[in-house]
């Protein structure tokens, strides 16, 4: 089997190989959204409303990255609250 | 009509309802409930440690009522087969904590004061919850928004064709109710964020 060497900007993809992306809805509140952000993952509420508005704005947004199994988790936590989110593989 | 709720000293928030509109909410509450709780897809439950482990019959495909498919929304859209993975193991779960804090908001509303039959009129009840009730609430009312949103096919930016609806059509106040929900849901927020 060849031993495969790993470059740093592979490394950094390795460490964080999956996201957890949210997409716009008609329904849940701007204000809801970006409560959720800042509640579940505890980021500040300047980083949670930007989120939040690229979410509003772009349709969609990457708001945390980890293993596959913390992804799971936030994926599941999102839809515990009523977003809508999935699993993706980072870029 | 209630102003919606207000931050409560010490953490969580308080409102005032009227009987009609505490009795709206558990309505809306129940069905959400029965929702969860009825459809087919749903992981039998049962105390048998045997029978745990021998159960397969967690969902693994979407719901087919469109509500559930919003509520319980595929993870990996582009992977069948972890897509069902996922829903095997999440969605029994999710489902009941959803039926759970719905369930919660009825028990509240009735411990505030709403009789099993409303036949009085001038009723008030006052809902008095700490940050996690709070936030358990928020989760519902999403619920509820979720759901009567699906059912009245709300879109972006379709506020327009709401308004216009003759007084008369029924959607018109599904929506309104609809509506509402959202500004209890802000009003909320506003109280739990300051």
């Amino acid at each position: 089997m060849p031993v495969e060497t790993v470059r740093p900007e592979e490394a950094l993809v390795l460490d964080r190989p999956w996201a957890t992306v949210v997409w716009n809805d008609p329904v849940n509140l701007m204000s809801y959204v970006s409560f959720v952000f800042e509640s579940y993952f505890g980021y500040p509420r300047s980083k949670a409303e930007k989120l939040m508005f690229e979410v509003h704005e772009d349709g969609k947004s990457t708001v945390s990255s980890g293993s596959r199994e913390e992804m799971e988790r936030d994926v599941q936590a999102m839809h515990e609250h009523g977003l809508w989110a999935t699993m993706e593989k980072a870029e | 009509m209630s102003g919606g709720f207000e931050r409560r000293r010490g953490g969580g928030a308080v409102a005032t309802f009227t009987g009609f509109e505490a009795d709206l909410m558990r309505s809306l509450a129940s069905q959400m409930v029965e929702l969860l709780r009825n459809e087919v897809a749903a992981p039998r439950e049962t105390n048998d440690p045997l029978e745990q482990l021998l159960d397969f019959s967690g969902p693994t495909t979407e719901p087919d009522d469109p509500v559930l498919a919003r509520l319980f929304p595929t993870a990996y859209p582009d992977d069948e087969e972890a897509a069902a993975e996922f829903r095997r193991f999440t969605e029994g779960g999710l489902r009941d904590t959803k039926a759970r804090s719905a369930a919660m908001m009825i028990d509240t509303l009735e411990e505030a004061g709403l009789p099993t039959e409303l036949d009085e009129d001038g009723l008030h009840i006052d809902v008095e919850l700490d940050a996690g009730a709070a936030t358990t609430w928020l989760k519902s009312f999403t619920d509820i928004r979720l759901a009567l949103a699906t059912r009245l096919g709300v879109e972006e930016g379709d506020e327009d064709f709401w308004l216009a609806l003759p007084d008369d059509d029924a959607r018109a106040h599904v929506h309104d109710i609809y509506d509402w929900v959202g500004y209890l849901q802000e009003t909320l927020v506003l109280a739990l964020s300051r």
